[in-house]
């Protein structure tokens, strides 16, 4: 298999490749890198054809492979978009990269050569795309004349002729005023046609000498070559080109991370944004008027509102939400901790029972339980000094509910670690000296000090999110954890300000935010060594 | 530290694991378990140890009867296959650590640690954690951390079985060098005959959980007591032959399908008292090659082994023979061969009890 890719390799390439840079003349070099950049292009516009034109075969693959899976019809379009969308400029990249081995002898004549190469791609790339009516060749809707703003209306200058205007009827030298009774000014008849369909109809009023009359002209669909596009184009293509002459080669699996990452990125920076702005359009604040500016502190206004009857203060709920969290990711650690060293270490009747019971448990819907908690909680609250605790409409009782269905997967979790520490390690302990339950905390838990932490970190954000089982069991607002209050400020009957509700919502994510930052470093800090066979 | 085990015992469930061992090991000395692989041998050092619970039997200390008594109450050191050291502990805190269980004050804590460590050659290595180390170090890391509370008892599970070959060589004289300085009484259980017959005062060889003789290892290797044993210890293994013993003129012979050789008139006598078939034993090193020799063969494998050739001779197309023979003869597959056996060597099994007819 090998030989015969190298063999199929060795026919491909052309008869000047491997000979020094010297004995090469730069317009072959030229050549060879656009011959690259086409093959490119023509590859990924191999994945365009598969993914639109024979998009149904896309969409049965699965099927023909015995697969239930669906592929989405939009997921399809929008591959094949995307692969339209970056060819040209995978091409210009392409064809500096070919430059690459060159611009380590002679810097100057790559550079020259990738520019040159790069400018030839853009010509052909700029003709398929006048081919295809695409990008800067894009038709739209137009009235197929030119028009010059005057005091005294708009003036028409040319007409072309046999089209749109022409047919209906307007000449050179006539004033448009109007659309229909509305005045107009260019910028806004501009507008108009833009955001207008090919085949709809504008009533101009134009005057021609005195006379004033009403054309309806049928907007048509015009190729409108734009320069200054074409001009941004080719500015790009050398661009690249010359970047990815000198592009260090590790810098591209950060390249393309950083690519994959915005997205993310900027939906943060968005939230962060329409936290401190009146409005926003886009990434940009904008004040009522939908000008640029706007920024306010408005919507973090919570921060120091009084509670009121049905609004509790944001304090009093961080408080609850904090005290809920905290106290499940301690009783989930504690317990999932023990109970799966007991299930991973000991031996006792009902264990695999138990062990495939709490799985059942982890995949019940917590909604089917809703009403048969409840009625516990009721229960429990009857039970003097407990009951004030952890009874119904009680932070205990909350917390208690939650950390019910977090444990299955604590446990489980923990047993899995657990079973990954050697029994020796554990017999080892034992004849050093130590008790069983002291092997298990000064020699057991901090080998497993990366689950812990991530058992506790799930616990604690799944506490700090929680908003099913504190809206369901707190009456009022008494137990209201930060989900409920995001909840309450959507349901009033007044209008939303979505913008302080991402306040809040950030808030709310703040601290999540501070733990990963601190996490992460201990998350992927797993052991290493000390046992054979088991790092 | 005299260590007895009476009957003992372990059952997991309905599978056993040891079976009615019992032997008497003497102060200061050197014991190997030997056996292949799920043997039992493991199983019977972690009672000694005080991990498992025997199901039935005695195991005693001096005079002490250990059953019920838990492993931290034994003073025992115990050195693990797989090191066992604890990860998130530096060198320092894994040596340490049987000290600070005992509430040993911290000074004499860290005297008696770096004495043991630099005893072991690895006192600039106290800061490091385990997984900074190589195989051999952590393995005297875990050394160190069984000695340093100067235990009654030292017990080795497969100790060097992940260590290479050099490093094999040199801990193994190490630890018999220790072994033999503190005088500490010892079991070291091995599935490495090599080893357990270099280190070890006696052998106890262990099959399916019974014991199958506990001897030093000269004993093993010249009066095997059964099949099993004359067949584990050695390397090449010995070769098995059914003969039957016949007497002809005052002399024995061991006659097989391919051969009929003269046997000493002790060892032939007692073969022949049992009458029949019986298995002929005997080692590779025992037999020469002779042109005078009575077994004719024919070389099938030869493999070459550094030293000596091992050839793999058929004698017949039932019955082969394996033969140490020196390279400089060139001998080639498919060559005719002519072999000695040193017949004072030859040792002699019962087919069905697999018994030795002559040591028992």
């Amino acid at each position: 298999m090998a030989t015969a890719t190298s063999q199929r390799e060795q026919d491909m390439v052309s008869p000047t490749d491997g000979l020094p840079f010297e004995r090469i003349s730069t317009g072959e070099l030229v050549l060879q890198a656009v011959y690259s950049a086409l093959v490119t292009v023509m590859l990924l516009e191999i994945g365009v054809i598969v993914f639109r034109v024979l998009e149904p075969l896309v969409h049965h693959a699965p099927a023909l492979l015995g697969s239930d899976a669906t592929i989405d019809e939009t997921f399809t379009r929008t591959i094949g978009n995307a692969l339209m969308t970056i060819a040209p400029f995978l091409a210009y990249a392409v064809a500096g990269h070919k430059m690459k081995p060159l611009a380590s002898v002679d810097r100057a004549r790559a550079l020259g050569a990738a520019l040159a190469a790069a400018a030839m791609v853009f010509v052909l790339v700029t003709m398929g795309q006048y081919v295809f009516r695409i990008g800067p060749f894009a038709e739209r809707p137009s009235l197929e004349m030119t028009l010059r703003q005057t005091d005294a209306g708009i003036l028409v200058e040319e007409v072309v002729s046999g089209g749109a205007a022409d047919r209906a009827g307007i000449r050179p030298g006539d004033r448009i005023t109007a659309i229909r009774r509305v005045e107009v000014t260019l910028a806004e008849l501009n507008t108009a046609v833009r955001q207008s369909k090919v085949g709809d109809v504008i009533r101009l009023r134009v005057e021609r000498g005195d006379e004033e009359e009403q054309f309806p002209v049928e907007i048509a669909a015009a190729m409108e070559i734009r320069p200054a596009a074409l001009a941004a184009g080719l500015v790009i293509a050398l661009l690249i080109a010359a970047v990815a002459v000198f592009w260090p080669g590790g810098w591209t699996p950060y390249a393309l991370l950083i690519a994959i990452m915005l997205p993310l990125a900027v939906g943060y920076l968005w939230l962060i944004i329409a936290t401190f702005s009146f409005r926003t359009e886009g990434l940009l604040p904008v004040n009522a008027q939908g000008e640029v500016g706007g920024l306010t502190l408005r919507n973090w206004e919570f921060l120091w509102r009084e509670a009121t009857g049905s609004n509790p203060s944001i304090w009093r709920v961080t408080l609850n939400t904090l005290v809920i969290a905290t106290a499940m990711m301690a009783i989930v650690l504690l317990v999932s901790s023990m109970a799966g060293y007991a299930l991973s270490r000991m031996n006792f009747p009902g264990r695999r029972t138990f062990l495939s019971l709490t799985l059942i448990l982890h995949g019940f819907p917590a909604v089917t339980l809703l009403i048969a908690i409840f009625f516990v909680l009721r229960n429990i609250g009857n039970i003097p000094v407990l009951g004030d605790y952890f009874g119904f409409n009680t932070r205990g009782g909350i917390a208690l509910v939650m950390v019910a269905f977090e444990l299955p997967l604590g446990v489980w979790l923990m047993k899995g670690f657990f079973d990954g520490i050697p029994w020796d390690i554990e017999r080892s302990a034992l004849i050093d000296g130590a008790s069983r339950w002291r092997t298990f905390y000064e020699i057991l838990l901090p080998q497993i000090r990366p689950g812990l932490l991530a058992l506790g970190i799930f616990a604690f954000i799944s506490g700090w999110g929680a908003y099913l089982i504190p809206q369901t069991y707190s009456i009022g607002t008494k137990t209201a954890t930060l989900a409920v209050y995001i909840n309450q400020l959507t349901s009033d009957t007044a209008p939303v300000n979505w913008n302080e509700i991402a306040a809040v919502g950030l808030f709310q994510m703040l601290p999540v935010f501070v733990i990963f930052i601190f996490a992460q470093e201990y998350l992927l800090n797993i052991y290493a060594g000390g046992t054979k066979g088991s790092s | 530290m005299r260590i007895a085990l009476e009957h003992l015992t372990k059952k997991f469930g309905n599978v056993v694991g040891v079976e009615d061992v019992s032997l008497d090991i003497r102060d200061g000395e050197f014991v190997a378990f030997l056996g292949p692989s799920g043997c039992g041998k493991t199983t019977t050092l972690l009672m000694v140890a005080g991990i498992y619970r025997p199901t039935a039997g005695i195991i005693r200390f001096g005079d002490r009867v250990m059953n019920q008594v838990a492993p931290k109450d034994r003073n025992i050191g115990m050195v693990f296959q797989s090191y066992a050291l604890y990860p998130h502990m530096t060198v320092f805190g894994n040596i340490a650590y049987p000290l600070k269980l005992k509430k040993v004050p911290k000074q004499e804590q860290i005297a008696r640690v770096q004495a043991v460590a630099d005893k072991m050659g690895i006192g600039d290595l106290l800061d490091r954690r385990p997984g900074q180390l190589s195989g051999g170090q952590q393995q005297r890391v875990a050394l160190g951390r069984a000695l340093v509370k100067q235990p009654d008892v030292l017990l080795f599970d497969e100790p060097l079985s992940n260590l290479d070959a050099r490093l094999r060589l040199v801990m193994r004289a190490e630890i018999k060098h220790l072994q033999k300085e503190l005088g500490i009484t010892s079991i070291y259980v091995t599935h490495d005959q090599v080893e357990a017959m270099t280190m070890a005062d006696r052998i106890a060889v262990i099959q399916n959980g019974r014991l199958q003789a506990f001897d030093t290892p000269d004993d093993l290797y010249d009066r095997p007591k059964t099949l099993f044993i004359a067949g584990f210890v050695g390397n090449p293994p010995m070769n098995f032959v059914d003969v039957e013993i016949e007497q002809t003129n005052g002399v024995y012979y061991a006659v097989g399908p391919a051969l009929r050789v003269a046997v000493p008139p002790d060892r032939g006598a007692a073969a022949a008292a049992h009458g029949g078939r019986v298995v002929m034993g005997i080692r590779p090193e025992d037999i020469t090659i002779d042109p005078a020799g009575a077994v004719r063969g024919r070389v099938f494998v030869v493999e070459p082994l550094g030293r000596d050739d091992l050839l793999d001779v058929e004698l017949d197309a039932h019955t082969r023979l394996h033969v140490l023979a020196d390279p400089k003869l060139k001998v080639s597959a498919g060559d005719p061969i002519s072999l000695k056996l040193d017949t004072q060597k030859v040792q002699f099994f019962d087919v069905a009890t697999e018994r030795s007819l002559l040591w028992q």
